[in-house]
């Protein structure tokens, strides 16, 4: 059976293999770890599909290949049964046989002599050997800190625990010292670490990576890099001329962008909405939302319902480009970009939003929010996302230029909202009203739409919510 | 040992109105549970149900003298003893055909057939078992003060399980408003009971092992039937204490549906249908001088009343699927953890 | 608040219910007048009469059986069952009958009633009179289970078994009867369903019941002076009903759980602990679910080879240190 270097993850096309736990000859069972592979995202212990002898190995440690390669060869022996790897310890040793005396029975109160059991009571049962005693409150001794020695390549044993928040942050575990057993980085560990990312003083310029207001200019836009290599520089404060390095989301956040970039010619187009009836919705319900959800309602869910029920008309906006085609997806999963300040950008997804009402879709985008923040998000929450938006809008920007979630083919930007004049066609000629109005902004990817089924598609949304029968069950 | 309370001059002291409901509640149960045979043979019954055809006089003489407060309790063979308390046909059909209409809707089946509010306190499954819940309900009715008393309905193979032993004993000893009922068929399922007990009369040998008076009859004779249970109930409700009696009697059909009941020698299985309570009640009242055309007419009511309460039950629809987990708790809930 | 002796607040709990309402009676094997083979019931034969406490002869299916009866038409029976071992003669009552009852009736029968039991080992009873059988009954869908390890629960679930009016088995562990605690005063109801964290910690999560608890808070202080480890303990008090909410709210908060059990290795409660935190919390986890527990053999009868079967607070050192690193 070939051994083949998996895919952890959609978007990772190729992995290194870390270390081999087996050399060529050796028996490995079911289960049993044969190698440790990292991509750019996170390690992980590969265990044995099969059981048997290994009699090739095809692509050395250290090396990196793409994903689908053999990288060894199982032979299953004929007959050889799969043992079960090496039994854990089972109950740990019990403790030493000597158990402490037990203290002599208190003489029973007078009584009448009890019928037989309750005299054939042994002194153990006069109750203090089992009786617990609270200690005093006092100094106990801190655990001694251990040596924080980086593990040996080999001991990467990462829990779940471990492993969930190594996906969420984007971390490279490499970078992590662990103080477990035998260098194990624990869960402690990594929190720490992450405590540690966020109380460093922020770069200069602090709009995050999506909202930079024009690409690079063309002579920078090399393609994508490769994996990335060295260890992350831990950022010192930054000082007025001085060097600011990356933090390791920094610069996966870099290379995403350029990659889009790069991957897709954008066009951005925009129109001008008038959230007038939406306002009126939203001001009626407002406090029943508000009690009945814990969380207000803003203009997103609106936007969202809308742009769901648009892509409905127009799919190619929510399509993948494979090779000389567009894969059209059956669902809109949404993807919500929300900025984690100095952890960088993430877009967890809302999976079938098209499914949604307004206010299940303001329950999931909090959630996901909420979830974000937390850092609660699953590795699950940020896969096969369809259509992303981009809600800039608490800042008051007038209009941002999103870049592509690839491998999407458009993004909508949500910028503010803000009371403006304008020109209202009565049945008694023009009047001016003041209105709420802001500008939704898509990047669309050229290779699959034109600008006439762009511009169709937001004046579709554009429609949907000015003229919407907007209700909010509350 | 012969029958005590033989049938001597059975016209004297039952009035004939109770003897009409006596004949007619024993029609019931008879054309009832030949439909329970015929539906299960439509396949419209699945699963197992236990017929007390040829059994009748035990359950209409002993559901005749109980009061409307006393508790019945029985086994799985208790079609008859459920419709006597008053339960409606359709109800019972209902149960044994699994569907909304049910006595529990379908929750318990054929084996137990329970309705609280005709203090019809269950058809058990477990052989013996419930002698020991019926000394529960006894002592219940002896706590609070009342005349309730429990009566417990079971076979001639209980008499050799512990259950039955412990109860005896049990209902005894704190003298409990209780009459114990062995319906003795001569077979414990597939077994005669001969050949598997130690004594010649199940339930009346062992009375006198728990200082109880042993009372065999003819269960087959609806009005011995109803003279013993009057007896027996009035000696509970007077704080006399328990009873045991075996009523000798012949079921018509196998143990279960599934057994034809061919290990019965030929002769016997003639002798017992001669014996038949149903035909030979009809001819004692034809002699007490009661009208053909009024038995004709009790015949013609439950035929139309077993009709009417086929259909009902055939039509209903099956039982909610929410009912799954409903009423493991008292909340009507079934959660486990929160 | 009053010290009590944890058999003395099973009479107590008792007392205060049957105080409260006439309809609670009480049977079993040498309860009455000799007060209980393990003098749990002293003194109720006095306050409330031979009507109402009485005893009853060696007949387990007779004994739960008259409770079942007696429950279902207006009683609210508590029914002893001397050793818990001897659930095995009466089962049939308890798993086929009490259990089954108000699902089979389609909600008609209500089952008010109380069991309890002296369970448990320590005490060099030998095979047959020391199990640990809890995890017999929450096998069984239709029975409520607690087992209180501290004397003020012992009367405060005491009390809500009783008015509970569904069936529940309530398992003293006869180690821990003369065992003291404070108790308050006045009418005490502890929820049934309901853990108590009796200490907080940070690195592990251990759950815990009946005689595991004291010997992990033991444990748990061994931990901290000599290991610097602070370990939370949780007291189970119930398996059934089960305060999941409170042992996944512990665990996420220290990512490690390990259990104590009495009960022989196979199918104990705590596996069934393992497996809900490692469904619902599994990206919780920073390592593997540890369960402490008797190996799987009956108990032998000799002080020695006892107290080795049965974990103690050295036992459940080692296992944590084993999985906290």
């Amino acid at each position: 059976m070939d051994v083949l270097m998996p895919q952890l993850g959609e978007t990772v096309a190729e992995g290194t293999v870390a270390n081999w736990h087996k050399k060529v000859g050796d028996t490995v069972a079911v289960d049993e770890i044969l190698f440790d592979v990292e991509t750019d995202k996170v390690s992980m212990e590969v265990p044995s599909l099969t059981a048997g002898v290994i009699t090739k190995i095809l692509v050395p440690a250290g090396t990196t290949v793409e994903v689908g390669t053999v990288l060894a060869v199982i032979e299953s022996a004929a007959g050889a049964s799969a043992q079960p790897p090496p039994a854990r310890a089972a109950a740990p040793a019990p403790a030493p046989a000597t158990a402490p005396a037990r203290p002599a029975a208190a003489a029973s109160t007078a009584e009448a002599p009890a019928p037989g059991w309750y005299a054939a009571m042994p002194p153990s049962m006069s109750g203090a050997a089992e009786q617990y005693t609270p200690r005093a409150a006092n100094d106990s001794p801190t655990r001694p800190a251990s040596s924080a020695h980086a593990a040996p390549r080999g001991e990467m044993r990462l829990s779940p625990a471990v492993r969930r928040l190594a996906a969420e942050y984007r971390l490279d575990l490499t970078s992590v010292s662990g103080s477990g057993r035998n260098g194990r980085i624990t869960r402690r560990n990594v929190f720490d670490f992450i405590e540690a990312m966020k109380s460093r003083p922020a770069p200069a310029a602090a709009s995050p990576a999506q909202r930079a207001p024009a690409p690079p200019p063309a002579a920078a836009g090399a393609p994508a890099a490769r994996a990335p290599t060295a260890a992350p520089a831990r950022a010192s404060a930054a000082s007025a001329g001085g060097m600011l390095p990356f933090t390791r989301i920094r610069k996966l956040t870099a290379e995403h962008m350029v990659r889009s970039k790069a991957t897709s010619p954008h066009v951005l187009q925009a129109v001008e909405v008038d959230f007038f009836r939406v306002d009126q919705v939203r001001k009626t319900v407002r406090d029943a939302f508000k009690a009945k959800h814990g969380h207000s309602l803003t203009y997103l869910p609106f936007i969202a319902h809308a742009v769901c029920e648009a892509l409905h008309d127009f799919p190619n906006l929510n399509s993948t480009v494979q090779g000389d085609g567009l894969v059209l997806h059956e669902h809109v999963n949404l993807g919500v970009a929300v900025d984690l300040g100095a952890e960088g950008l993430v877009a967890p997804v809302i999976r079938q939003a098209e499914k949604l009402s307004v206010a299940q879709l303001a329950a999931a985008i909090n959630d996901v929010s909420t979830r974000a923040r937390s850092g609660r998000l699953k590795p699950g929450d940020f896969s096969n996302g369809t259509y992303t938006l981009s809600n800039s809008g608490t800042f008051g920007t007038l209009i941002t230029a999103p870049i592509i979630n690839q491998p999407q083919v458009a993004i909508l930007s949500t910028d503010g909202v803000r009371k403006k004049p304008v020109v209202i066609e009565t049945s008694d000629g023009d009047a001016i009203a003041i209105r709420p109005v802001g500008i939704l902004a898509q990047s669309f990817d050229h290779r699959a739409v034109d600008g006439a089924y762009s511009a169709a598609f937001l004046d579709r949304v554009r429609k949907l919510i000015e003229n919407g029968h907007w209700l909010v069950e509350t | 040992m012969t029958p005590v309370a033989a049938a001597r001059s059975p016209q004297s002291s039952i009035n004939p109105e109770t003897r009409l409901k006596l004949y007619r509640t024993m029609q019931e149960c008879r054309m009832l549970e030949k439909r329970a045979y015929d539906l299960f043979m439509q396949n419209l019954i699945k699963g197992t149900s236990h017929l007390a055809l040829g059994q009748e006089a035990i359950a209409a003489g002993f559901g005749t003298a109980m009061q409307p407060g006393d508790y019945t309790f029985c086994t799985y063979r208790g079609h008859n003893h459920t419709l006597v308390r008053g339960v409606t046909m359709t109800q019972i059909l209902g149960e044994l055909m699994g569907n909304s209409s049910g006595l529990m809707r379908g929750k318990g089946g054929s084996m137990h057939l329970t309705s609280v509010k005709h203090n019809m306190l269950g058809s058990y499954a477990i052989i013996g078992a419930h002698l020991t819940i019926a000394n529960g309900a006894a002592w219940s009715a002896q706590y609070r003060g009342t005349d309730q008393v429990a009566v417990c309905f079971f076979g001639d193979g209980t008499t050799n399980i512990g259950a039955f032993h412990e109860a005896l004993n049990f209902a005894v000893i704190w003298k409990l408003p209780i009459v114990f009922v062995c319906e003795n068929n001569l077979y414990m399922e597939y077994t005669s009971i001969h050949d598997v007990t130690a004594v010649e009369h199940p339930a009346a040998d062992r009375a006198s092992a728990y200082g109880l008076e042993p009372v065999l009859i003819d269960g087959n004779d609806v009005d011995v039937v109803y003279r013993t249970a009057l007896r027996a109930l009035d000696l509970a409700r007077k704080g006399g204490g328990p009873s045991l009696i075996e009523a000798e009697t012949y079921r018509h059909g196998g143990h279960s549906r599934a057994d034809p009941g061919k290990y019965r020698p030929d002769e016997e299985v003639k002798e017992w249908l001669a014996k038949d309570p149903l035909p030979r009640y009809r001819n004692r009242l034809l002699q007490m001088g009661i009208g053909e055309s009024e038995l004709q007419r009790i015949d013609d009511e439950t035929k139309a009343a077993v009709d009417e309460a086929t259909e009902t039950a055939k039509n209903a629809p099956p039982p909610p699927l929410e009912l799954a987990n409903k009423d493991v708790w008292a909340d009507g809930g079934s959660a486990w953890r929160n | 608040m009053a010290q009590l002796t944890y058999r003395d607040a099973v009479a107590a709990g008792m007392a205060q219910e049957m105080r409260r309402d006439k309809n609670v009676v009480f049977l079993g094997e040498d309860v009455a007048a000799a007060g209980g083979v393990f003098k749990t019931t002293v003194g109720l034969l006095d306050e409330f009469g031979p009507n109402r406490v009485r005893d009853t002869p060696i007949s387990e299916q007779a004994i739960l059986g008259a409770a079942m009866g007696a429950a279902m038409t207006g009683l609210r029976p508590i029914a002893e069952i001397m050793f818990s071992d001897f659930f095995a003669v009466c089962w049939d009552i308890v798993a086929n009958e009490i259990a089954k009852a108000r699902y089979m009736t389609d909600g008609q029968v209500t089952m008010p009633l109380v069991i309890k039991s002296g369970n448990g080992g320590g005490a060099r009873f030998g095979a047959q009179h020391s199990q640990s059988v809890e995890n017999w009954a929450m096998a069984v869908p239709g029975l409520k289970i607690v087992a209180p390890a501290f004397p003020a629960d012992v009367k405060g679930l005491m009390a809500s078994a009783v008015r509970s009016d569904d069936p529940v088995l309530f398992f003293e562990q006869k180690s821990l009867y003369a065992t003291k605690g404070e108790v308050p005063d006045g009418e005490h109801v502890v929820p049934l369903g309901q853990a108590n964290v009796v200490r907080q910690g940070s690195d592990v999560t251990i759950v815990a019941l009946a005689l595991m608890v004291p010997r992990a808070l033991k444990a748990a202080d061994i931990l901290k002076e000599q290991h610097g480890i602070d370990a939370t303990v949780i007291d189970l008090r119930s398996l059934v009903p089960l305060d999941t909410q409170t042992i996944l709210r512990e665990v996420a908060k220290t990512g490690r759980l390990v259990t104590v059990e009495e009960n022989p290795r196979l199918c104990g409660w705590g596996a069934e602990i393992s497996s809900i935190v490692a469904e619902e919390l599994f990206w919780d986890l920073d390592g593997p679910i540890v369960r402490i527990t008797t190996p799987h053999v009956p108990l032998a009868a000799a002080n020695n080879l006892e107290d080795e079967q049965i974990p103690n607070a050295d036992r459940i050192v080692a296992g944590v240190r084993q999985l906290v690193d």
